[in-house]
């Protein structure tokens, strides 16, 4: 990364003039999709030039570039299902780092808390406590690898009658990041997520926030609410 | 930070074309193709490239209608970038077909002229205008021809006949003073 982690606005005005090199503007794109600070700050200086734009003149246009573009269309409802991953989940490194080691010390105080629940017959493979932005945590998943994880809820979340949480986990890089389900309310549930390789330590979890029914996409699109890598219980 | 804006007939016409709605899309393309092509034509500098770029831009304005966020700003705004991200990739790329000398001598004799014209084209009334007008020459042109024209910090510097890292600071302090006087 060679541009300015400190100086959004600047960096968001030179990726929308096109001046960040080809591989700054790849990771721009990426943690606009994290950032919700970077992504409005990118859109507030595209509309700050877009009448640079618009008060051109039109270009005549023939029904030819259309009818181009219509025979090329894909039919919408299979575009969306089919849609691949476009984006690594997992490119802001340093700031999973930087969360690692506060579920780290989190994770400690909770293993303490959580000894109890440790002893039922069937032990979670892997607990990660999930942490927001301010190091504060949110929620705890156990994830029973076997299609059963179980999140629980530890604070209260503000989710509009329009919105939902949904449970993330990143299993690999090439996976890309998976569904384990939706959190109708707030409250701790069971989840029936698909069919996964073994949860592995130091794996990510996460929750965020998505439209009702969960994101259209199959990826995560809302704000991250909180994170945490996985651990394995002792 | 939000850039709240009303909603208007691109907002409908996107959440139209996430449903699968053909005429939607089309809308779209009667409201605003000719000055996408336009616009993709300062970039790219081809006629046949600028259609292209607005050809793949469509088809990803219809694939991706459903990401579009009114919270994140304007629809315009979204469609705009998604015409001036692929010129740029274009451009970078290095798929337009001129030689060094054609580009030289296009990019020479026309660049001056194209981003003036770019900034004289805005309302005098509007605060994009007046606040570039605020800036010293080298900076407003130094923006323009990044935004207007595609240019790269390098061809900026060689065209301004200024070293790359002076190019860089003075377009990134431009930037600065823009933000602020347009806040």
């Amino acid at each position: 990364m060679t541009y300015d982690r400190n100086d959004t606005p600047g960096t968001a005005d030179e990726y929308v003039l096109g001046l960040l090199d080809p591989r700054d503007a790849a990771e721009v794109e990426v943690e606009m999709e994290r950032d919700a600070d970077l992504k409005a700050a990118i859109a507030a200086s595209r509309e700050r030039f877009l009448p640079l734009d618009t008060s051109m003149e039109p270009a005549a246009i023939s029904e030819g570039l259309w009818r181009r573009i219509e025979a090329a269309l894909p039919v919408q409802s299979k575009s969306i299902e089919k849609m691949p991953p476009t984006r690594p989940a997992n490119d802001n490194r340093r700031g999973w780092r930087m969360t690692a080691l506060l579920a780290i010390a989190a994770t400690i105080a909770l293993a303490i808390g959580l000894a109890a629940s440790l002893m039922r017959i069937q032990e979670p493979l892997v607990i990660a406590v999930l942490l927001n932005d301010a190091g504060e945590v949110q929620a705890v998943v156990e994830d029973f690898g076997s299609e059963k994880a179980v999140v629980r809820m530890l604070a209260d979340f503000d989710v509009p009658s329009d919105k939902t949480i949904q449970v993330w986990t990143l299993p690999s890089r090439e996976t890309g990041p998976v569904s384990l389900g939706l959190i109708d309310g707030i409250h701790s549930a069971t989840l029936d997520g698909p069919v996964l390789p073994t949860p592995q330590r130091d794996q990510l979890y996460e929750i965020t926030l998505e439209q009702a029914g969960g994101s259209p996409t199959g990826l995560p699109t809302g704000p991250i609410l909180a994170k945490g890598f996985a651990k394995l219980p002792r | 930070m939000l850039t709240g804006h009303a909603p208007d007939d691109l907002d409908k016409a996107l959440a139209a074309c996430a449903k699968g709605d053909r005429t939607a899309l089309r809308g779209i393309f009667d409201r605003e193709a000719g000055r996408l092509v336009a616009v993709a034509e300062r970039i790219v500098r081809r006629r046949d490239l600028a259609e292209e770029v607005v050809q793949d831009a469509f088809i990803r304005i219809w694939t991706h209608a459903h990401q579009y966020d009114p919270t994140r700003g304007s629809a315009r705004g979204w469609i705009y970038a998604i015409v001036r991200n692929r010129a740029l990739n274009l451009l970078r790329d290095g798929k337009r077909e001129h030689t060094v000398e054609e580009v030289d001598a296009l990019r020479e004799s026309e660049q001056v002229n194209e981003v003036i014209a770019a900034w004289r084209k805005l309302d005098r009334n509007s605060l994009l205008h007046d606040c570039l007008g605020a800036l010293d020459e080298t900076k407003r042109h130094g923006i323009l021809m990044a935004y207007v024209g595609g240019y790269s910090h390098g061809e900026i510097a060689g065209r301004l006949r200024i070293p790359l890292g002076t190019a860089k600071s003075w377009i990134r302090r431009g930037l600065a003073s823009l933000r602020e006087c347009m806040a």
